[in-house]
This record gives C-alpha cells, structure tokens and sequence, in this order.
C-alpha cells in the first residue's frame, strides 16, 4: 500500500480512532498486571496476607534466580518440556492416523464407536496409578499420560472434520475415477487443514495437562514435580515460581502453533 | 438425416434400498440425446431427476434397463462423462490453474502436452487465464462457474451432466453465467444434460425438453424446442416463449 495515500476526513477519523482503541487495550492490560502484582506485593508485605502461604512477586523472582543459579531449574524446564513435546507429537499423529483408518472403513468405524465414546467420557487421571505399574515412575509414564489425554479427542475431532467433508465433492473426485487413496490425500486431508490446525492448538493446552499430571502422579525431576516437592516441604514461592514459568513455557508453545490456526482458518 | 445419438435410456428402471423398505424412483425411463444437442430434465421436486443423472454417470447403476453412451453401456464412475454440480466445488486450497487441471493430475495425465494446452487454451478463450494462479476465493460466483466448467471439459467429455449448476447463484449472476455456459457448451461443440425445476431456464437454454412424472418417474413428454434467438438471455425475448411455458407448465402438473 502507499503510505502517502491521502484519506478522507471520515477515513482519517476511523483510522484515529482505531489506533486509540487499540492503544487503550494495550494500556488497560499493563495497568492490569502491574496493579496486580503490585497489590499483591503490598499486602504481602505489610503482612495483610501471609507470605508464607501466599508468597509475593519478589521472593518469586528471587527464588527463580535461586533455582536457575543452583542449574536444577534447567533440568527441571527441559525434563517438562521435551516430555510436552514428545507427548503432543505422538498423540497428534496417533490420533490422527486413527481418524484416518476410521474414515477409510465405516465398518470400522461402527464397530470402535461405542468404545471411543467410553474412553472419550473416561477422565485419564484415574489411570494414573495403572500407568504408573506399568510405566514405571518417568517421563515415559507422563508421555504415555499425554497420549492418553490428547489422542481420542484428536481422532474424534479429525474424524469429524473428514465426515463432514461434502458428499459433492466426493462425487465430483469420483466421476473424474479418483481412487481412495486420491480422494483421501488431495479432498479429505487438504479440506480438513483448519480443523487440523485447531487440533494442533487445543493439543499444545491438553499435552501440558498431560505431563503436569504424569509428573503430580510419580516422577523425579519435571515441573511438576517441583509444584509437588514445593507444596510437601511448604515453599510456596517454589511452586508459584514454577507456575509461572510453566505460564511462560505453555504460552509460548501456544505462540508458536497458533499462527498456523490464522493462516488456515477459512 | 438422422443425428447421431450419443445416450440412450432403454427401459430403466431404478430402486432405492431404505431401511424400511424398496423405494421404486424411475419406472421405466427411455429417452435419448442427439448428438451437440442441449436437453433439460424437468419435473417436479423429488422425481428422480438427480438419479438419472448419477445412473449416467456410472455412479449408480440401474435396476433393470440399459444405458448407452455412444452405443457402449455406461461404466463404472464413467469418464467419458464430465458432471457439473449446484456448486462449483473448487477447492480452496488449490489455484484455478491447480483447479482446472484437478482431472489431469488424478488420471496421471498433468505431464500429457496436448490435455495442458487445451486446458491454457480454455482459459485464455474464456479470460480466466490472468486468473490462473488466484485462488478461487478471489473470483466472482460466475468466474468460478466457469472455471468449474472448463475443469470438466479438460477431460475432453463425450456428453457434459448439468445438475441444476445455476441453483446457487443471485438472480443477476444466473442469466450472466446461463448465457456463458451455453455459449462455451456451443462452442465447444459439446453435447449436454441439464436437470432444473426452472422452466424459462430450461426453456432458455435447451433444444430438447424430456419432463418427468412425480414418483416413480416416467417420460411424460418430450417438447422440441425451436427459437430464434442466439443465446439464453435472447430466446427468453421470443415470442413463441410464453407459449412453449404455458405448454410445459400444463405438462408437469
């Protein structure tokens, strides 16, 4: 576009007004953290709230500078994080070839259905302790919880959006003789690419839960685990430094799915 | 002189299988289609006329009966038969030219020198060629009808289907996209099999009216058409029109 271009006075007034608006937004969200934290470090010390259960923004900061010079900390982040990852790609791709196996065969499909409903409705955590005999305490038992969590709505969601792919379509693909095979990788998976992106987006959130919980339940290092060990020994400003960095750690896993969500979204 | 005939109904009669029972939606339908010529299915809703379409195009096959496409019985999801739906259909994740060539590309033939130029020559004759690396999105609704068009005529058909392919389209749009249809169906010297409930649209485009009974379908009437006018648009001008709808109006019910 060209910058020189000139508005009309209406045009002008609506792209001021936009700027304004989003310029009050911007400001409204700093002021709204900094009163909080604020707020929260006032009380905190004048003793109102008791920092020993409640913690303060400072202590919190110094705690995180604690743990990152003592190195646990860095073990802890990658321990949660390569454990995240790992369990969202394994439940992205699992779930996904079982939507595609489900579409290829309606038999199939009727035959699972009941059972995909069952353990769609059935909350994973009360497998937890079976996951732990089986898996042992590790970060294979919180990859296997994150599979668990994210690969069922994976399928049902994938399933959904093949299904619902138009029945035109598929018929124009058949009276040019496109096989299956052609009808699934140039129709159903191309025209299902938003809700695609949409799974990968919802994922990101659910593998978080996953390894958070395959952690709660029984490992050794993850954060997790600090949350817990935090909480038994009563350092509250461990397990609040540790929740905000996992803020830090799932808000930017999300960051970066989320532009593909944009790009796709018809 | 006798004209070629390029499809042939004989005696078909089609079931459809529900869960509750056997629902009989053609009794036996014969007609025929001379070749170049332009026919329209009309009757009222729910008659079957779609069916007669898919059972054209191999992808129903039916009952009893037998359908000839330039003397040879249709095949399974036959190619030599191009089908144009209510919809365009083009795929959004795909440029027009990607579009245009979906048939090539599914029959392995994208590399073959003489489909790809006809399908550049299409596009140029009827101006999408500066279109050809947009995405559908970007094209008006009678652009992309003709795009969707020319996707089936790349395959080169013996005889183009036409499943109420205007139905979606504004009032405007539809005597626009009526007239470009018919005149690149003429053009290109192509024989045609158009299902409407719309009389002047049939009326407007076809040589050849075959009007179908209410369910279980039968031929009720066959109504030649003969206009003056060039194109869709001039024929609904015609004098005789009113009379001919007057005529087919009686006909369906």
């Amino acid at each position: 576009m060209n910058k020189k271009q000139t508005y009309s006075k209406a045009r002008a007034m609506f792209l001021k007004k936009r700027k304004r608006d989003a310029i009050i937004v911007w400001v409204g969200r700093t002021l709204l953290i900094v009163l909080l934290l604020g707020l929260w470090e006032l009380l905190s010390s004048t003793g109102t709230i008791d920092p020993f259960f409640f913690s303060s923004p400072s202590k919190i900061a110094t705690t995180i500078g604690a743990l990152a010079a003592d190195g646990n900390l860095w073990i802890h982040i990658w321990t949660s994080l390569y454990e995240t990852i790992i369990g969202f790609i394994l439940a992205t791709t699992l779930g996904f070839i079982l939507a595609v196996l489900l579409w290829w065969s309606e038999r199939l499909r009727k035959v699972l259905e009941p059972y995909i409903i069952i353990l769609n409705s059935l909350p994973k955590i009360a497998l937890g302790p079976m996951i732990i005999l089986w898996f042992g305490s590790g970060p294979i038992a919180t990859v296997v919880m994150c599979i668990l969590i994210c690969v069922i709505i994976t399928t049902i969601s994938m399933l959904n959006a093949f299904i619902s792919c138009d029945n035109d379509k598929i018929l124009l693909m058949k009276s040019m003789h496109a096989s299956k095979i052609q009808i699934l990788f140039k129709l159903i998976m191309p025209n299902a690419l938003p809700e695609f992106t949409s799974v990968l987006k919802i994922n990101v959130g659910m593998s978080w839960v996953g390894t958070i919980m395959g952690e709660y339940l029984s490992s050794k290092a993850g954060l997790g685990y600090l949350i817990n060990y935090g909480t038994q020994i009563l350092k509250l400003d461990i397990v609040m430094a540790s929740i905000f960095i996992l803020c830090i750690l799932a808000t930017g896993m999300y960051l970066i799915v989320s532009p593909l969500e944009r790009r796709y979204k018809k | 002189m006798q004209m070629k005939k390029i499809l042939e109904f004989k005696d078909v009669k089609f079931f459809y299988q529900t869960k509750d029972s056997e629902v009989e939606a053609l009794k036996n339908i014969s007609f025929s289609l001379d070749e170049n010529s332009f026919t329209s299915l009309v009757g009222p809703s729910g008659c079957g006329k779609t069916t007669i379409l898919s059972l054209t195009a191999g992808l129903l096959t039916p009952s009893s009966g037998e359908i000839l496409l330039d003397g040879k019985p249709i095949e399974k999801h036959d190619s030599r038969i191009g089908y144009m739906f209510q919809r365009d259909h083009l795929f959004e994740w795909r440029s027009i030219w990607q579009n245009i060539t979906l048939g090539l590309e599914l029959k392995g033939l994208k590399k073959d020198e003489k489909k790809v130029a006809l399908a550049e020559e299409l596009l140029k004759k009827y101006d999408l060629y500066n279109f050809k690396n947009k995405k559908p999105r970007q094209l008006s609704g009678g652009m992309r009808q003709r795009v969707a068009l020319i996707r089936t005529l790349v395959l080169e058909p013996s005889l183009l289907l036409l499943d109420e392919p205007f139905s979606a389209l504004d009032f405007q749009t539809r005597l626009k996209v009526c007239d470009d249809v018919y005149n690149i169906i003429k053009s290109e010297q192509k024989t045609a099999l158009l299902v409407t409930h719309d009389i002047s649209e049939a009326l407007s485009m076809s040589d050849h009216i075959v009007i179908l009974s209410k369910r279980p379908a039968t031929v009720k009437e066959e109504v030649k058409i003969d206009f003056s006018g060039e194109t869709p648009l001039h024929k609904r001008e015609d004098k005789s029109f009113g009379s001919y709808f007057e005529k087919i109006w009686r006909s369906l019910v």
